[in-house]
């Protein structure tokens, strides 16, 4: 194709050529263009198909408004469906093909909807699609969703990359029409930090459409001029390409900077960066959004908006069409056609409403006065159209222009509504506007040029003198304040369907429909006729739907109202909310110091929170565990063979386990000890100078939340332990309780989780082990660190460490700490050293199985419902002294006798198997809350017993040991019995800890 | 007792990388040290700071250096500053509470932190991509210091020259926290 419609003039740069293709033919367009503007200048007037009726549809608008001419642009993964034309910039190589249609886009075999029209109108789903009700899941609604949409999905991961970034300002102002370049002209000469953010490549607005004169210079040379200035102003960050999509708390703004989006590749840039813009002052300048008249068959090809035709001649050069006639109720209308006639294109006829003297002459024009279009012929591209009084023109492009509806999207993205406006015809800002916020321009119903470059220069200096600016002496320019008188037209009367929303086929006569069965309220109304959904979400339809629905209700407009408007104003990609926080990168891991060494061992990692936790470690006999069955009722096989060795050689001998996940808080000041007393349900005030104690911590309604040790290192100084999944909940209390509960105490906290490498060594050769890598002056004998002891010691000729003498196993068992930049170094001398001993690392599992021998209670017991009677730890709550919960752990209900209590459990046959979640009934009764026991909270298998173990929670666990319940599982379809035990199966009396 | 000796092994391994317009690196073998201000002891404190580094308390979101630059301490919180100073040795609480004896309570932080140094004529673009904070140059001063979040990582930020930033974040993601970094420097290189 060649570009025919190709006209002289224009700010595109001729001297670059494009070639592009759409649906696979070849075309040209120059720089400058938009995909939209180059199919225009190559006579490509069908561009699309219609959502529903898969009626034949041509380019619309020349902005982000566009509501027909989405097209797939790109091809393979970076397919990206539902492009507006009339946004995407043309590149060379670019590749557009058009969507919704089965068949080719001149041949859409889903046309047929068409002629089905009057089956298929608004609520046609609800009605149609009852009977017989299985039919909806299977058939109706795949048939549907096949047919419905717009583009299509590559359903391939997306492989651009994307960004976001966070940018401060004192001013930011939206849109860089008139009103937004002397806004930030004005703001930008007082020193202000100002961004100008505006959705289009080129700066200017319609400044570039238009044919007004500024300063005395071409309306496009001035906004040129004001750029290049704006650009030397180091205070000044221009951003084109961006759309402010949302106007959010404290004064921030969420802005969509569109990268590479304009070139053939992105180079392996990111694509797009979304900010988050913080300002001090936001000063809309959105502009206004024409609209159209409703009238028969007003979607054909080649009927547009009246502003965009101006847009396409005056900037990009191209005739809409070869003949032309204007449809309008307003002076704009007049100034397209002046405008194209200065251009050399034919106007056939000025069509207007309003029955006034002509505002213009028209070269070559016939000029119709209270004229109507009653209805269109063409079916791919406009022929004709005929008028009211029986005229039939023969013309290839209908400019339409129905008013201009002010921008005001982000005045109302904090709830505000707007207000109608009578004297302009369109929705104007509310009072209730986001704080910091302030609307100049069209976007606030100044709808004339002149009095838009004064409103930007008005409202700039207010912000900036409000932030303490001096306000520099700039002024407005001269410029036409052209006419803009309106007459509110909205539809011509017709039995025909006559659209109002082109992107979802929504006519007068949806709207009629949804007003006579009672969908008359705003919201309502869009849901039932889904006007002003999808990708432009009723730009251009929005205010004409509401006219048509106040008219049929007999209602003004502002008593019709709006929907509520959020954000993003224009679709804003997925890919760019996340960013870089991609596959791996969604969320930051947290490796302990021994990751390196357990990787180079083959250990299983899992992930607890962000931490990377070693599950269990292979040994090399064991490599192949992954190929290995694993049998979960007898507890053997593949890698549970690993946990059990693993387990059973730490009873044995040694095991070590990398515990430096646990949360660590130091804990120092005079009234340390105080501050502890409080925060810990039981005593903590008499803890001697080298010990540690078990702790529970409730919340202050008496649930526990978390347990764990403190040891004190000195008078003054504890080092505390917590779980690893409270490690942050915990430090976030106690800063809570430091600084607002208890801020005369003098304590202080600080994390060192990060900052310790720390191994638990369990078993009974640990003294042994850790004999070999202390320095010889500690003595660890049982006399001189006896169970529950701590202290500051020195490994392996110097290194500074702690040593706790804890156990989590029920082992004779200590806790070694080293500064983190020593761990990869002890763990690999603690394997050494401990080779004599068949030392063995252990993971979690084995953690865990040994826990649950040992009836320690973890998370699946700490799950925020309990209480320390149900843990069976009553009387760790100290009645001698207020801890936080105390008291509300006293409740009655939370001290009932049939509370639940921790117990263990253990199959009556040992050779079936447990599992966690399920609940406890007496023999022979029913699976019903009625007689719902309490739930198994934790299971194993022991290598020690032979045999599967559980903890769980029993009403009247205490009184009921050594009695047969069943563990009834719904969900896996089983029922065992079991009897009640102690939870702790393994050294009940604790001796060997203590040993 | 065997003649074991534990060697010592920073975050990233001494990750050293150049960009164009950037360099980014991990600064090993540095020394942090929190210093909490004892309830009604800012005065005593104060006094010791100034005879032991010659300087004042740092004030809110400015770091101060020593007389001799050798210590540089960073407010961190209300009551609460950390001093950082190069020292491989692993007892640099020992080192502050010999200068400043009891006037405050010391924790090591050393190893709790992984510290990159980012510099370069694009280093501040590439930090609007991951910081939050307000980092024109008239605002955020050389020597000037916040607390942060990047990338969901709690971050340290210090301004240490015309281009040239300290990011301090936890130990233990320091992988993360080198990727989101390089990443940023990458998009824009």
């Amino acid at each position: 194709m060649s570009q025919n419609n190709r006209i002289d003039g224009g700010l595109i740069d001729r001297s670059k050529s494009l070639k592009f293709t759409f649906n696979g033919a070849e075309m040209s367009g120059h720089g400058g263009d938009t995909l939209a503007s180059a199919l225009l200048a190559n006579g490509q007037r069908l561009v699309a198909r219609s959502f529903k009726y898969h009626r034949p549809r041509g380019i619309f608008s020349a902005g982000s408004e566009e509501p027909n001419a989405l097209v797939h642009l790109r091809r393979g993964a970076h397919r990206e469906p539902n492009t507006r034309a009339t946004m995407a910039e043309l590149f060379d190589g670019l590749q557009a093909t058009s969507q919704n249609h089965r068949g080719s886009l001149e041949h859409d075999l889903l046309a047929i909807n068409d002629r089905l029209s009057n089956f298929l109108t608004a609520g046609f789903y609800y009605k149609t699609f009852m009977w017989p009700k299985s039919f909806w899941e299977n058939v109706y609604e795949p048939i549907i969703r096949d047919s419905a949409g717009l583009g299509r999905l590559s359903e391939a991961p997306d492989p651009d990359t994307y960004d976001r970034g966070f940018l401060h300002c004192d001013v930011l102002v939206i849109g860089s029409g008139p009103a937004g370049l002397m806004a930030a002209l004005t703001a930008g000469r007082s020193g202000a930090r100002v961004i100008l953010a505006d959705e289009d490549h080129l700066l200017g607005g319609r400044l570039n459409s238009e044919l007004n004169e500024v300063g005395g210079q071409a309306a496009s040379d001035w906004a040129a001029a004001t750029v290049a200035e704006l650009a030397d102003m180091p205070n000044v960050r221009l951003m084109p390409r961006t759309t402010a999509h949302g106007a959010f708390d404290h004064g921030i703004y969420g802005l969509l900077e569109r990268r590479t989006d304009h070139l053939a590749s992105s180079g392996g840039k990111p694509r797009q960066v979304h900010w988050r813009v913080y300002s001090k002052r936001a000063i809309l300048c959105a502009g206004a959004t024409e609209r159209s008249i409703a009238f028969a068959n007003n979607d054909r090809p080649g009927i547009m908006l009246a502003g965009a035709v101006r847009s396409y001649a005056n900037r990009y050069a191209v005739a809409a069409g070869k003949h032309v006639a204007v449809f309008t109720n307003n002076d704009s209308g007049w100034q397209a056609a002046a405008d194209l006639a200065a251009k050399g294109v034919a106007i056939t006829a000025v069509i207007d409403t309003r029955e006034i003297t002509p505002p213009a002459t028209i070269k070559g024009a016939a000029l119709i006065m209270g004229g109507r279009v009653r209805d269109t012929a063409g079916r791919k591209a406009l022929k004709s159209i005929t008028l009211s009084n029986g005229l039939t023109l023969p013309i290839d492009c209908l400019a339409v222009s129905g008013g201009w509806s002010p921008n005001v999207h982000m005045t109302c993205h904090q709830g505000a509504r707007p207000v109608w406006n009578e004297d302009i015809a369109g929705f104007v800002p509310g009072d209730k506007l986001p704080p910091g916020m302030s609307v100049a321009g069209a976007a606030a119903g100044t709808m004339t040029l002149a009095e838009a470059l004064k409103s930007g220069v008005a409202l700039a200096r207010e912000a900036v003198q409000d932030l303490g600016f001096p306000s520099a002496k700039t002024k407005a320019p001269a410029a036409d304040d052209e006419a803009f008188a309106i007459t509110p037209f909205w539809q011509v009367a017709t039995p025909k369907r006559a659209w109002v929303d082109l992107q979802n086929d929504v006519t007068t006569k949806d709207i009629k429909q949804a007003q006579r069965e009672g969908f008359q309220a705003v919201e309502h109304l869009k849901r039932y006729t889904t006007l002003g959904m999808a990708t432009d979400q009723g730009k251009t339809s929005n205010v004409l739907g509401l006219a048509v629905m106040a008219e049929a209700s007999d209602r003004s407009i502002q008593e019709t109202g709006t929907t509520v408007f959020r954000p993003p104003f224009t679709p804003v990609t997925m890919g760019a909310f996340a960013g870089s926080a991609r596959g791996k990168h969604f969320r930051p891991t947290r490796r302990t110091p021994s990751h390196n060494w357990a990787t180079e061992h083959g250990a299983e990692f899992v992930s607890n929170g962000l931490w990377q936790r070693a599950q269990w470690y292979p040994e090399a006999s064991e490599s192949d565990w992954r190929a290995q069955q694993w049998y979960p009722k007898t507890g053997q096989g593949g890698w549970r063979d690993i946990v059990n060795r693993e387990v059973r050689k730490t009873r044995a001998s040694v095991g070590l386990c990398d515990v430096s996940t646990l949360g660590k808080i130091d804990v120092q000041g005079r009234d340390a000890a105080t501050f502890l007393n409080k925060v810990y349900a039981n005593g903590f005030a008499k803890l001697a100078v080298g010990k540690v104690r078990y702790g529970i911590m409730l919340r202050e309604d008496g649930i526990c939340y978390d347990d764990g040790t403190t040891a004190r290192m000195s008078d003054n100084h504890y080092v505390m332990t917590t779980t690893t999944a409270n490690a942050g909940l915990v430090y976030q209390r106690l800063e809570f309780a430091r600084q607002c509960l208890w801020p005369d105490l003098d304590v202080h906290l600080i994390s060192t989780t990060d900052g310790w490498a720390q191994y638990a060594v369990a078993g009974p050769n640990s003294r042994k082990l850790l004999q070999k890598i202390l320095d010889e002056e500690y003595d660890i004998s049982n006399e001189a660190f006896p169970f529950m002891a701590c202290g500051t010691v020195k490994v392996c000729n110097g290194t500074p460490a702690r040593l706790f003498r804890i156990s989590f196993s029920g082992e004779l068992a200590y806790e070694i700490a080293v500064p983190a930049r020593f761990g990869d170094a002890l763990i690999r001398v603690l394997m050494e050293a401990g080779q004599e001993f068949g030392v063995t690392p252990y993971g979690t599992e084995a953690l865990g199985v040994m826990r649950i021998e040992k009836g320690h209670p973890a998370g699946n017991e700490l799950n925020g419902q309990t209480t320390a009677l149900n843990l069976g730890m009553a009387n760790l709550v100290s009645a001698k002294k207020d801890s936080i919960g105390s008291v509300l752990s006293k409740r009655p209900g939370m001290q009932s006798e049939d509370a639940f209590e921790l117990v263990g459990l253990k199959p009556v046959k040992t050779d079936e198997q447990l599992s966690a979640g399920a609940h406890f009934l007496d023999i022979g009764a029913a699976a019903d809350l009625e007689n719902d026991l309490g739930w198994m909270t934790s299971v194993a298998y022991s290598p020690v017993l032979g045999h599967h173990i559980g903890l769980g929670f029993v009403k009247y666990g205490h009184i009921r040991k050594g009695e047969v319940i069943r563990a009834w599982d719904g969900l896996r379809g089983t029922d065992v019995e079991v009897e009640i035990t102690s939870p702790h199966f393994y050294d009940p009396d604790g001796g060997l800890q203590r040993g | 007792m065997a003649d074991y000796k534990l060697y010592s092994t920073s975050a990233l391994g001494g990750y050293d990388r150049d960009f164009d317009g950037a360099t980014l690196k991990e600064v090993a073998g540095l020394a942090v040290v929190s210093v909490a201000v004892p309830l009604d002891g800012k005065t005593a404190l104060a006094a010791a700071v100034k005879s032991a580094f010659g300087c004042g308390l740092p004030k809110p979101a400015l770091s101060v250096l020593s007389k001799d630059k050798s210590v540089r301490l960073v407010p961190t919180q209300a009551d609460q500053f950390f001093a950082v100073f190069e020292h491989a040795e692993a007892d640099a609480a020992d080192q502050i509470a010999a200068k400043l004896g009891d006037a405050g309570y010391y924790t090591d932080q050393s190893d709790n932190w992984v510290t990159l140094a980012l510099s370069g004529p694009i280093a501040r673009s590439a930090l609007e991509r991951i910081c939050p904070i307000d980092l024109n140059p008239e605002i955020f001063k050389v020597n000037a210091s916040a607390r942060t979040v990047m990338h969901h990582l709690g971050t340290l930020i210090l301004r240490t020259g015309d281009h040239s930033y300290l990011l301090m974040s936890t130990r233990s993601s320091a992988l993360s926290f080198v990727h989101t970094v390089e990443t940023a420097v990458e998009n824009l290189t």
